[in-house]
């Protein structure tokens, strides 16, 4: 199996997230978009973990440390929402433009 | 009718990896990889265009498992184990819970879709770019993916990688403590407590 079905997935993968870090309105949804970009990148370093540093594997390495700093971050993001759900009563980030009120 | 579109949708993307499978024009192993590419592109797609939100993050964790798939089939059973525990089951509560805890309303919340084709636009033009840079690259022969050993993993992780293997666990400390002091309800300040008890 060429290592371009992963990388060309990986890719598409990406930009459907990208697209969803943009279009989406909704505040846990652009998180949810995030993930889906982070799990793309992840891909892609263990694709080429896999077929071209067989005996070093770094991109695994690399995999497992984005999934760690993914998952800490999504908890904080997370936090950062709830407080702003809890002042605005509402996740729309249209709505979040003001710096301080 | 949602079964009926599922099904238009799924024949084709069974029937011709399966055509090829059967015509020895692909390896077992590659058809086993168009499945489960076809589900984690429909669930991304899901996620990112479902107006329902909880439908959306359950699309998300549709993807996160069939990427666990993925890890499999590039021999790192480990990683797909780690990619379910944590994807598929603490990113999935967390998301879930903030839902509830936001009370989720539907997504267009406003009608202003003004940014849609632009990001689209975007979107594409980075699928492409990105598409054309991968396959324009002369990648090695095909060796195809080898198996990586577990107790070497550790001992790289452990060893080679023992610093950020700390800092990492430090990251999370302070994710969890700051998770915490965020979120949580302010507490009145003391001479507030007393104003309301000789009140």
């Amino acid at each position: 199996m060429p290592i371009e079905n992963f990388l060309v997935l990986a890719a598409i993968l990406f930009a459907i997230g990208f697209y969803g870090v943009l279009a989406r309105r909704s505040a846990i949804l652009i998180l949810v978009s995030v993930e889906i970009m982070l799990t793309a990148v992840s891909i892609n370093m263990v694709a080429f973990a896999s077929y071209l540093d067989p005996d070093r594997f770094t991109g695994i390495i690399f995999a497992i440390f984005i999934i760690t700093v993914a998952a800490a971050e999504l908890a904080l993001a997370l936090a950062i929402v709830l407080r702003l759900y809890r002042t605005r009563s509402s996740v729309n980030v249209d709505e979040v433009n003001l710096m301080r009120w | 009718m949602g079964g009926l579109l599922v099904a238009l949708v799924a024949t084709p993307i069974v029937i011709v990896p399966l055509l090829f499978l059967v015509l020895d024009e692909i390896s077992a192993a590659e058809f086993v990889f168009w499945l489960v590419a076809a589900v984690i592109i429909l669930g991304a797609l899901g996620a990112v265009l479902l107006p329902n939100i909880v439908h959306a993050t359950l699309a998300l964790v549709v993807t996160l498992l069939a990427v666990a798939g993925i890890y499999l089939l590039l021999s790192s059973e480990f990683l797909a184990l780690v990619q379910v525990l944590i994807f598929g089951g603490g990113v999935t509560i967390l998301l879930l819970f903030g839902l509830m805890m936001t009370k989720a309303q539907d997504d267009p919340i406003v009608s202003d879709g003004a940014q849609k084709p632009f990001a689209f636009g975007v979107g594409a033009l980075l699928a492409g770019v990105l598409t054309v840079a991968v396959l324009d690259v002369e990648w090695a022969d095909e060796a195809g993916a080898t198996v990586v050993p577990f107790r070497e993993l550790g001992v790289r992780l452990f060893r080679d990688f023992g610093i950020p293997f700390e800092v990492a666990s430090l990251v999370l400390l302070v994710a969890l403590i700051g998770a915490v002091a965020i979120a949580r309800h302010s507490e009145p300040e003391p001479e507030e407590l007393a104003e309301e008890r000789t009140e």
